[in-house]
């Protein structure tokens, strides 16, 4: 049975690193590692940026860029003229002896409240030098943006299994393979097995992939493995049953979208919802998933924690297996 | 006249398929999260941790003043739970600030720590006259140097007459026709980015290799209808299918606001663009899983601008080298009341250029493998 499996996994791989699919599978959490790398610095200092007149005032020109990113253009009409293009810039101008704050009119308020609040600082003369305050640093240099986009990634990575399974079923429907194989020794839940296989290794060599590069290696991988590992098993599930399901490629693929919609939900609840409102995405598995693998990047997560999530992760993956088993059983029979 | 019969009869075949419904469905799946799930406006507000090093009758007065700004005037008394421990918290919520205020620096050390928010201990030092008011941060580590800056002078005065300055501080527009969206209005541009136009470029694909693999593609090789046409009713079919989804999302939530002739322009021309990379996808792979990583990676990548659309004063020069950016800008300016309309038109100028230039380029390239 195992040596059977074995050889439909060898052979999808066979198949896959002959067309340079395995080369691009394995390249791709390495590019979405090295991408969060070079995006997290600049999405973590994004600040508000400010259009000033070169030369007119070079104290506060220095002032500001202690809090903001500064340009200066070369008179009045250049700072008009930048503020007025789509982006996000605000004109701090002169008129008599007073300043004012320049919008274009669409941009959002908490900025402008800034950019006023900046120019007040430097108009009452409130200098950095003169703070009373002080300064204490936890030890942590991982933003958490970072770990945001570390974690969507990891997510991602066990969705992209289970579309890779529905596509391949859906091809090898396309061949007829499913037909031959109720005539050969190896069973449909071996068949099933075997080609699971690729979709289950995957999220886990993402996963490690993208935790060594960005800098997360020194999380608890075992933790980790648990839940992207229970999470993986819903995703091969859910693209198995939509490969069976659907006859056509363009359906399939619509029917991406059944994936892509509670995770996308289950990921800005997570991230954008005070906590009373978390409720609402407590039947999407893949919200355990992404508070799970949040939880071992934060390095909060416990092992009694992570099995509970496992185990909701499990028990939601069983209620979802009940439901579709009938089709895929069906699927197979009519393949 | 040719086309017309191919775009009827693809149109009839997708009609009767499984695909056109899960479009409506999941269009009236978006429309009820949007009306429903998402709150007009988010909130806002931060979390802070406080520890009041001074006098008592200093403290009651700090105190009051919150429990002035809370929103239901009590302060819930209450205990958060780190490692075992149970540390007891006098909680204040304001419009856009929730405040915990806690009995020691130890646990304010542990609640900044473990919580991972911003912790302070706000000292009077009575011991000199007039007594100084003196603020201890503990920060995460990863805020950036402009961002302590701010902490370092923000408490340097006295923050009523910061606030009363803010508030007088004079701001001109260059415009007064714009409305600034509400947040639920301001995720429509990156959902309808989505949705219609760059779903659009992946179905299209999907479309050209369920024909590739049951030969229906080679029929045109010897029909009178040319292969400019095949492609051009598939196209037009799903540009239908955005129109219809689009409709279904955009006149319940925003009425009668957006310019409804300037919509249809702009999905027609960013989907016949995004359908032009769908069909020279399908031009140079052989089938769907061949092609999977390329439109993985492509879809990623125009995911980007998104992030840089909800995050204010994060834009990047290389975000507007990717054609997401400006479909999304562009139904952000269609959305909007008093948005440039000419900007819009430009764009759909461009999309139409761009799009026509792909599609010549993948039906030279379907030609091609027709008659290899």
């Amino acid at each position: 049975m195992f040596k059977k499996i074995w050889a439909i996994f060898i052979r999808d791989l066979r198949i896959n690193t002959r067309e340079f699919i395995t080369i691009w599978l394995l390249a791709m959490p390495i590019i979405f590692a090295l991408a969060i790398n070079a995006l997290a610095p600049s999405i973590n200092d994004s600040t508000v940026r400010l259009a000033l007149v070169d030369g007119e005032n070079p104290v506060q020109e220095e002032y500001l860029e202690n809090f903001a990113r500064v340009s200066l253009f070369e008179n009045e009409e250049a700072v008009r003229e930048r503020v007025e293009k789509r982006d996000d810039y605000i004109g701090i101008l002169r008129d008599g002896d007073e300043y004012y704050i320049l919008t274009q009119g669409n941009e959002n308020q908490a900025i402008v409240d800034f950019a006023k609040t900046l120019q007040v600082l430097y108009t009452l003369g409130y200098d950095i030098e003169d703070s009373t305050a002080e300064i204490i640093e936890l030890g942590r240099n991982t933003p958490p943006f970072k770990k945001m986009l570390v974690n969507i990634s990891i997510l991602f990575g066990s969705i992209l299994g289970g579309m890779l399974i529905a596509i391949n079923i859906v091809e090898e429907k396309g061949d007829n393979t499913i037909s031959a194989i109720n005539v050969t020794t190896v069973s449909r839940m071996g068949f099933v097995l075997g080609k699971s296989m690729m979709g289950l290794l995957l999220p886990l060599y993402g996963s490690i992939t993208v935790l060594l590069i960005t800098g997360f290696g020194y999380v608890n991988i075992g933790q980790m493995l648990l839940v992207v590992l229970s999470a993986t098993m819903l995703s091969l599930l859910i693209g198995f049953v939509e490969g069976l399901a659907n006859d056509d490629m363009m359906t399939a693929v619509a029917s991406f979208k059944m994936i892509f919609f509670p995770v996308g939900g289950a990921v800005a609840v997570a991230e954008a919802v005070s906590d009373k409102w978390q409720w609402t995405v407590w039947w999407i598995p893949y919200y355990w998933t992404y508070k799970g693998t949040g939880e071992v990047l934060s390095e909060t997560a416990t092992w009694p924690r992570m099995l509970l999530y496992t185990g909701i992760i499990i028990a939601l993956c069983a209620v979802v297996f009940i439901v579709m088993i009938p089709r895929v059983r069906s699927g197979l029979e009519k393949s | 006249m040719k086309l017309w019969y191919s775009f009827t009869k693809e149109l009839k075949l997708a009609s009767r398929s499984f695909y056109f419904y899960i479009e409506l469905f999941f269009a009236i799946i978006i429309l009820v999260v949007v009306l429903f799930a998402i709150p007009e406006n988010f909130s806002n507000s931060t979390t802070e941790y406080l520890y009041l090093d001074m006098p008592v009758e200093n403290a009651a007065a700090f105190e009051a003043r919150l429990l002035d700004e809370d929103s239901d005037n009590t302060a819930d008394k209450m205990e958060i739970k780190i490692k075992k421990e149970l540390i007891p918290v006098t909680y204040y919520e304001t419009e856009d600030r929730k405040i915990y205020l806690v009995e020691s620096e130890d646990d304010l050390v542990k609640l900044a720590d473990n919580k991972k928010q911003l912790g302070a201990v706000i000292k009077v030092d009575m011991s000199v006259s007039p007594p100084v008011t003196s603020y201890k941060y503990y920060l995460q580590g990863y805020e950036t140097d402009r961002l302590k800056n701010l902490y370092k002078v923000i408490h340097n005065s006295n923050l009523a007459t910061l606030e009363a300055a803010v508030e007088d501080q004079e701001v001109r527009s260059l415009s007064t026709e714009y409305t600034v969206l509400s947040d639920r209005e301001h995720t429509i541009p990156s959902l309808l980015t989505f949705n219609g136009s760059l779903m659009g470029m992946f179905i299209i694909a999907a479309y050209i290799f369920l024909d590739k693999e049951q030969g229906i593609i080679k029929a045109y090789a010897v029909t009178a209808s040319s292969v400019w046409q095949y492609l051009m009713s598939k196209t037009l079919v799903i540009t239908v299918t955005s129109i219809v989804t689009t409709a279904i999302i955009i006149i319940p939530v925003m009425g009668g606001k957006p310019d409804y002739l300037l919509m249809l322009l702009f999905l027609i021309t960013t989907g016949f663009f995004a359908s032009g990379i769908g069909l020279l996808i399908s031009a140079y792979f052989r089938s769907m899983a061949k092609a999977f990583n390329a439109i993985y990676v492509l879809m990623v990548a125009m995911m980007l601008p998104a992030i840089a659309y909800f995050i204010p004063g994060w834009e990047p020069f290389w975000i507007k080298l990717l054609p997401a950016y400006y479909i999304i800008q562009g139904f952000s300016e269609i959305i909007v009341k008093g948005g440039n309309a000419g900007y819009v038109l430009l764009l759909s100028l461009g999309f139409l250029a761009a799009g026509s230039v792909l599609f010549i380029w993948a039906t030279a390239k379907h030609k091609k493998s027709l008659t290899a």
